[in-house]
């Protein structure tokens, strides 16, 4: 199944799968030393043109690599993904490399510990390459909030790759790793998925620990893979996915232990909802023209399709960024300069110490939201604002499951627009926020979601599709995904 | 939606936050257009949506408190600015 892209045509570096490359490396086809050195030097010789990371790990890569080479000679079973390379966000703490979530705040910042998404990478024989860039602490929709380095769109490095998960987005895409890690907290993963080309999944909230994830808006906030094909996706998922003791949020019910098992079953029957609200006056034509080629090709394989109505869905960008700033400022209230991270060298006392570091640390829109997190939790604006804000995810939770009740899945584009222009955006805030209006609903509701590729765009642009599930269907969407991805077959 | 210079000074003051006069005039124009598209939330009615979150039968969740060593304490530390055995060395608060 996992065939097909070995070498892209027009492209001078060659592609592999996570499932090529964990099978090649079991099988004894290749050392996980010559896989791990072979994308070192890519992205060596690519990174600078792209920008998506902001930590290579080579030696530690190299002797995680050399360790599990020497365990499979002398005999044993290596993990399930044996020898792949992954990039990880850098809002996810990785013991002793430098984990910066893209701020000066945590320039200098080496976690005492691993998240357990990065634990249980290790544990299934994965070789962690390096940490990618990231609109700083996971704010934004450009990338290009971060302190550090601008990331570009390997499709196109005029454009930007989308956010917050830009760097992995455009590490995927450009084959510098064949999966990564992001995370989502309003479309953070599906957004720069579908601005690169790539698939990205977004885990129902509780699946994927987020123990050691930096956090940004903790009752949104989750971890996902981000790969070239459903496949590798559905791989990803299975190493990462789980039960933590760590993690309070984590779902204690039974996992689903074999999504990619499934990928290749008949999607005859299988109930889609296409969602009223997302084809609106917002949206890019080339977009929704690409979206609807995409239900026709889905209904062409049986699935019966509907257009739907959920009222609630077209207003959520209000709720969600009242709930994710007033979060946010909550979360980022630690960053004081006393324990850890940026601290200014001169202070008077300890106020200064701490609006200093504040305020020197962070950037510009990490403060615009801690501003309007504070503004929207403080007395006399609480009930107006935050309160709102949770009945209304109340009201759309509930919309949402009754749309469940009669459909497994529902579709919809990934963005409203193409990737656009570096620096297009940055002028004006919420111009940006705007780019969040179709995946912001998902995380309100707790939801799981992916964006795959759907089409290209006359410019050559890739376009994502979005599929939600209902909480815990992650193989479902995993199915569609794969039957849609194997009918398009996409020259991405 | 208006929004005032001295509305950002004292939202800056409680999230112990600095600016530049410039930035605050920056900001309060900001602050005018979110919060203004943020108003769209009054226009819809949320009045018979009860706010419990717990209504639905939901539980929080309890572990059982137990001694585990959480860290290697050199490791812990090795993020504070200055330390002075193992305290973290902090500006006096009391004169």
């Amino acid at each position: 199944m996992s065939g097909g892209f070995t070498r892209i045509p027009g492209k001078d570096c060659g592609f592999m799968s996570v499932c090529e490359i964990s099978a090649g490396v079991a099988g004894g086809k290749y050392s996980a030393s010559e896989i791990t050195e072979m994308y070192i030097e890519k992205i060596k010789s690519m990174d600078d043109g792209i920008g998506a990371f902001l930590t290579v790990c080579e030696e530690s890569a190299v002797a995680q690599a050399k360790a599990l080479d020497e365990k499979i000679r002398s005999g044993k079973k290596p993990g399930r993904l044996a020898g792949v390379p992954v990039a990880v966000k850098d809002n996810i703490c990785t013991d002793g490399i430098r984990t910066t979530c893209a701020s000066r705040m945590l320039e200098n910042f080496i976690p005492p510990y691993n998240a357990t998404v990065v634990e249980k990478l290790l544990s299934e024989d994965a070789v962690i390459v390096g940490k990618t860039n990231m609109d700083e602490f996971a704010m934004g929709s450009s990338t290009e909030n971060s302190a550090f380095r601008i990331t570009k769109n390997p499709r196109d490095t005029t454009r930007v790759p989308g956010g917050s998960s830009g760097g992995s987005a455009a590490a995927v895409a450009a084959g510098m790793v064949p999966a990564a890690l992001g995370s989502d907290t309003g479309g953070s993963i599906r957004q720069p998925a579908a601005f690169c080309g790539i698939v990205g999944l977004k885990p129902t909230y509780g699946l994927v620990s987020r123990y050691g994830l930096i956090a940004f808006g903790s009752s949104l906030d989750q971890i996902g893979p981000m790969t070239k094909t459903v496949e590798d996706c559905a791989r990803m998922l299975e190493a990462i996915q789980g039960r933590d003791d760590r993690d309070s949020t984590s779902y204690m019910g039974e996992y689903q232990q074999d999504y990619a098992g499934r990928l290749g079953r008949d999607i005859r029957g299988m109930r889609i909802a296409v969602l009223k609200e997302f084809f609106t006056d917002g949206l890019d034509s080339e977009i929704a023209s690409s979206v609807n080629e995409s239900v026709r090709r889905l209904e062409g394989l049986g699935a019966a399709v509907d257009e739907i109505s959920i009222p609630a869905a077209g207003d959520g960008l209000a709720a969600y960024y009242i709930i994710s700033s007033a979060e946010a400022s909550s979360n980022l209230a630690r960053y004081d300069g006393i324990r850890y991270g940026y601290r200014p060298k001169e202070f008077a006392d300890v106020d200064e110490l701490m609006e200093k570091s504040r305020s020197e640390g962070f950037g510009a829109e990490v403060k615009r939201r801690i501003m309007l997190g504070t503004y929207a939790l403080s007395s006399g604006y609480y009930d107006a604002y935050y309160k709102r804000a949770q009945k209304y995810r109340k009201l759309l939770r509930s919309q949402m499951a009754g749309v469940f009740e009669k459909y497994d899945l529902i579709l919809g584009p990934a963005s409203p627009v193409l990737p656009f222009k570096i620096g297009e955006r940055m002028g004006d805030p919420l111009q940006m926020y705007l780019a969040d209006v179709y995946t912001i609903i998902v995380n309100l509701a707790g939801l799981p979601a992916i964006s795959v590729p759907c089409g290209i765009s006359r410019d050559g642009l890739p376009i994502g599709l979005q599929l939600i599930g209902p909480h815990f269907g992650e193989a479902v969407i995993l199915q569609a995904a794969y039957a849609l991805e194997q009918e398009l077959k996409l020259e991405l | 939606m208006k929004i005032s210079k001295d509305d950002v000074v004292y939202i800056a003051k409680l999230a112990k936050l600095r600016f530049s006069d410039e930035e605050i005039e920056k900001l309060t124009g900001e602050f005018e257009s979110i919060l203004g598209y943020f108003q769209s939330i009054d226009r819809m009615d949320l009045e018979t949506v009860d706010p419990d979150e717990f209504a639905d039968g939901r539980e929080t969740v309890f572990r059982t408190d137990e001694n585990v060593i959480s860290g290697d304490r050199e490791k812990l530390f090795r993020n504070a600015a200055s330390m002075r055995g193992t305290f973290i060395q902090v500006p006096r608060i009391l004169e």
